[in-house]
């Protein structure tokens, strides 16, 4: 009987203690994640980039909401694989809880990022994915999804009779590869649609001679898929001067300034736009997940939007064309 | 198994552990409690005060918000009321090609001069529905690719009739490569009957402002502002670009519900947050987000406080309960070193009794005990003692010298009167007599046996007096089974002879009866004799006087009682009647014993 009273002491002891415990776990589970240290490397931190700058400020949005410490770096120009790589071993030697990191295509990269793997360093890789093994953790666009959504606008546009060339930067670049592949999965049940894929890496001048030499020639081709900016805006100089605007589609790939603005005058008759301040916010969540290590999916998909001049104005894609609000 | 392990872990054989260890886990309990209370009321004021303090930030975010729109109103009314802008647009023709480029400087100088002095308005323009146009600038190129008629602005304007409205936040493309984010206040103008409609001014504020105004609300690490229109569409928000993508929801449905001025908690998803919602009277909502993690900036001194004063007051509650235990079981202790004593046999012991409380009382009753205890052996030891000395006292009896001595002496002289007969009768009767007496291993005989050893007696006795003692024996011959003290009869036998008819004028005259029966579950004895008789003082000296005085008398009255009472309880014993003159009879009372 006396031993069964002081049973009942304990439990209730330990029941007080277990509440005590809760009501401790509370006070350090409240504990802001400041203390969290996420570095995100960007291609660039060029200000003229707005793409960049959106994903700065979608990391920057991630770390606010979720009270993470948040350095966002990266090459002032774009092309700079030697000082991204520089800048990633600067950050490695700091040793930050988790690297968001957008690789530009370099050999180098894989090593160093596996450097950074092996300094207990959590990885995630936005934009692009690497090649190496085991795979990062990657919060990217669904490139091939991209693809295959321009390949579907060029048929809708050309009603179901899409003669295409694409223009591309280069064959090198992985992103460009997987958007090409989605788009060929849209067209294959259209036979001979695709009439060729030139490259022109980063000059307006060599696409602008691609599509006046494909156009003067007489080809019979009805739609241009041009997967970089300048590439975009060679074609489109031709189509005006040319006045072809009406009859022959140009279909692009993100929106910069002049994109928006050929966009508007009808001569870009859809653009394949990303969210990249999605993937900043993203790829910093992910991160956070790793350090805390919840369950990650191996690889985050975001969708992109076909923005047409029709559509350009929505609440939503005004903000994807127009990220900066201080943007004149 | 368990129990057998862990029980030896709280050595919880005293009842101080036990005490101590009740009232430390009571006030553990408190303290927790306490604590748990306090760290509650505390956020619940940290909350209410916070929730105050963010509907003031609201306020003061919807005052200047309202100021930038009051002020767009304002450059609306005076563009609506200048004569210039009125006689542009009119649909008359009394302005001529040539005035009318005069008439347009004038109308650009004007919202050119307004410009200059509000650097928050982007644009300010007027389209007239008959195809007149003058902006802020004096050269314009508007946007080719273009519509004013898909413009929502321009829409809603022309909808609302002449009131103002206030559009949601857009990118404004009319001036071509022109691209800002505006919030644009349009108004249709009306001509000067006041019906007619000529035309929509627009007057658009950089969204940067309101942007500003938004972001540098301070409402914590994570708070935010957020505002959202007359139909639920976001106007302003930090993550507008997250929630479009449905990768985050925000709780715009409750925002509307709520009535201006009020708050709600939101304890869902990324932790508790306060949402406190404010109308401008222009349609939108403004939200402030604050989560209380954050107002509670004092967070980690509270916890600290509360536990530090929490382990303090823990270590003196141990303190204090341990000591009280002590105090209160220490009385037991007390209590339990005496009863430890009495234990080894000293009685003499008396717990000292504190305050009279239960273990006072116990204390007390312990004492009682005790000197209860004490008593009774005490009374043991006499009662044996007693019981020996009686003993004693009736082995003299039996072995009486002078009794004997007058015996032999009777039986001598009848020897020398060669009374052969009745010398043996008589050495018989004495050796019965002994016989039955000398069984000394048993107290109590049957009454057959007291009998007979009366019977012999009185008959040693008879002889002596040359038969001329007369008695007579009544017992009953069915309580000649029980059990008896032995020797009980013969000291009253004795004392009716000495002191009873020997003194008689003759003993002849005298007469002995001795009576036997029983009473319910006693026995009754009467030996009764008509004699002398005894005084009261003498009865009285028969039953109570010592000893020694009556030493002559052989085995006392007096000794056969106390016997009788020792063996058989205070009940029993004998009772005394007489009357000088008329004789004795005395009554022994003993139980009825198989």
């Amino acid at each position: 009987m006396r031993k069964h009273r002081y049973t009942l002491w304990l439990v209730l002891a330990i029941i007080v203690l277990a509440v005590y415990a809760v009501f401790n776990f509370k006070f350090f589970s409240g504990v802001s994640h400041g203390e969290r240290r996420v570095t995100v490397i960007l291609e660039t931190l060029n200000v003229q980039l707005d793409f960049w700058q959106a994903v700065h400020k979608g990391a920057e949005a991630a770390a606010k909401e979720m009270g993470l410490n948040v350095s966002v770096e990266g090459p002032l120009s774009e092309e700079g694989a030697d000082a991204q790589i520089q800048i990633l071993e600067a950050a490695i030697e700091r040793k930050p809880h988790a690297i968001v990191i957008a690789p530009i295509k370099d050999d180098r990269m894989p090593a160093v990022l596996a450097k950074a793997r092996e300094a207990g360093i959590k990885l995630v890789v936005i934009h692009s994915s690497p090649n190496m093994q085991p795979s990062p953790v990657v919060v990217s666009s669904n490139h091939f999804e991209a693809g295959r959504l321009a390949g579907q606008t060029s048929i809708k546009e050309t009603n179901g009779h899409p003669v295409l060339a694409l223009i591309s930067d280069n064959e090198n670049s992985a992103v460009s590869e997987e958007r090409l592949v989605g788009m060929q999965l849209a067209l294959a049940d259209y036979k001979d649609s695709l009439m060729g894929i030139y490259y022109a890496d980063q000059s307006e001048d060599r696409a602008y001679l691609i599509a006046k030499q494909l156009i003067t020639s007489g080809s019979p081709i009805n739609t241009f898929i041009t997967l970089n900016e300048s590439a975009s805006l060679g074609v489109a100089r031709v189509l005006k001067e040319q006045n072809r605007a009406d009859d022959i589609r140009l279909i692009a790939f993100d929106s910069t300034g002049d994109e928006v603005q050929l966009l508007e005058a009808g001569i870009i008759k859809a653009s394949i736009v990303q969210k990249p301040f999605n993937m900043g916010y993203l790829g910093v969540k992910t991160a956070l997940k790793l350090i805390e290590g919840d369950k990650t999916n191996p690889i985050t998909y975001m969708e992109s939007n076909v923005i047409t001049k029709e559509n350009m104005y929505t609440t939503e894609n005004q903000k994807l064309l127009f990220p900066f609000i201080n943007s004149k | 198994m368990l129990k057998d392990r862990f029980f030896p872990l709280f050595p919880l054989k005293s009842i101080q552990s036990h005490i101590s260890l009740a009232f430390s886990l009571l006030i553990l309990a408190a303290i927790v409690l306490t604590s748990l209370v306090s760290y509650q009321v505390s956020v619940a004021a940290v909350e209410r005060n916070s929730k105050g303090y963010i509907e003031e930030i609201i306020k003061q975010v919807n005052l200047n918000i309202q100021s930038y729109v009051d002020n767009m109103e304002n450059i609306s009314l005076l563009a609506l009321t200048n004569k210039d802008v009125k006689y542009y647009l009119s649909d008359n023709s009394f302005i001529s090609e040539e005035n009318r480029r005069t008439y347009e400087k004038r109308i650009s100088d004007l919202f050119q001069a307004i410009l200059y002095t509000r650097k928050d308005i982007a644009s300010i323009m007027v389209y007239g529905y008959n195809g007149r146009f003058v902006s802020d600038r004096r050269i314009t190129s508007l946007n080719p690719n273009t519509r004013l008629q898909d413009q929502a602005w321009y829409q809603m304007a022309k909808a609302a009739g002449g009131k103002s409205v206030i559009s949601a936040p857009h990118v404004q493309n009319l001036i071509e490569n022109e691209y800002r984010w505006v919030v644009s206040l349009s108004r249709e103008l009306k001509s000067t009957d006041g019906i007619t409609a000529e035309g929509v001014l627009l007057v658009d504020l950089n969204l940067s402002v309101i942007n500003d105004i938004c972001s540098n609300i301070n409402l914590g690490q994570k708070g935010y502002l957020f505002i959202v229109d007359n139909e639920g569409n976001l106007v302003y928000h930090p993550q507008q670009q997250l929630i479009e993508s449905k990768l985050r929801t925000e709780r715009i449905k409750e925002v509307l519900q709520v009535s201006n001025g009020q708050s709600f908690v939101v304890n869902q998803g990324d932790g508790k947050r306060i949402y406190s919602v404010q109308d401008t009277n222009f349609g939108w909502r403004i939200a402030g987000v604050a989560y209380t993690d954050d107002l509670i900036t004092s967070k980690d001194d509270l916890r600290n406080s509360i536990i530090f004063y929490s382990l303090f007051g823990l270590a003196i509650s141990l303190l204090i309960s341990i000591g009280l235990s002590h105090r209160l079981s220490k009385p037991i202790k007390v209590l339990q070193s005496d009863m430890k004593q009495v234990e080894k046999g000293n009685f003499d012991i008396q717990t000292k009794i504190g305050q009279m409380n239960e273990i006072g009382q116990l204390g007390r009753s312990f004492n009682l005990m005790v000197s209860r205890t004490k008593f009774l052996m005490e009374e043991t030891i006499r009662n044996q003692e007693n019981k020996r000395k009686s003993e004693l006292l009736l082995l003299q009896a039996q072995i009486n010298p002078h009794f004997l001595y007058n015996t032999l002496d009777s039986i001598v002289w009848m020897a020398e009167q060669k009374q052969h007969e009745e010398v043996v009768l008589m050495t018989a009767a004495l050796a019965k007599l002994f016989r039955a007496s000398i069984t000394k291993d048993q107290e109590l005989v049957p009454i057959r046996v007291e009998l007979e050893h009366i019977t012999n007696y009185l008959l040693i006795q008879k002889m002596r007096y040359n038969e001329e003692l007369r008695y007579e024996i009544d017992i009953d011959e069915s309580i000649l089974g029980y059990k008896t003290l032995k020797i009980l009869l013969q000291p009253f036998v004795e004392n009716a002879i000495y002191h009873g008819i020997r003194n008689m004028y003759g003993i002849e005259d005298g007469r002995i009866t001795i009576r036997g029966r029983a009473s319910g579950d006693q026995i009754v004895f009467e030996v009764e004799d008509n004699g002398h008789g005894m005084t009261p003082e003498q009865q009285g000296r028969l039953l109570f006087s010592n000893e020694e005085d009556n030493r002559d008398q052989g085995i006392g009255i007096r000794n056969v009682d106390e016997r009788i009472k020792l063996y058989f309880g205070y009940e029993y014993g004998i009772q005394i009647r007489s009357e000088i003159g008329e004789g004795t009879c005395i009554t022994i009372v003993i139980p009825k014993l198989d």
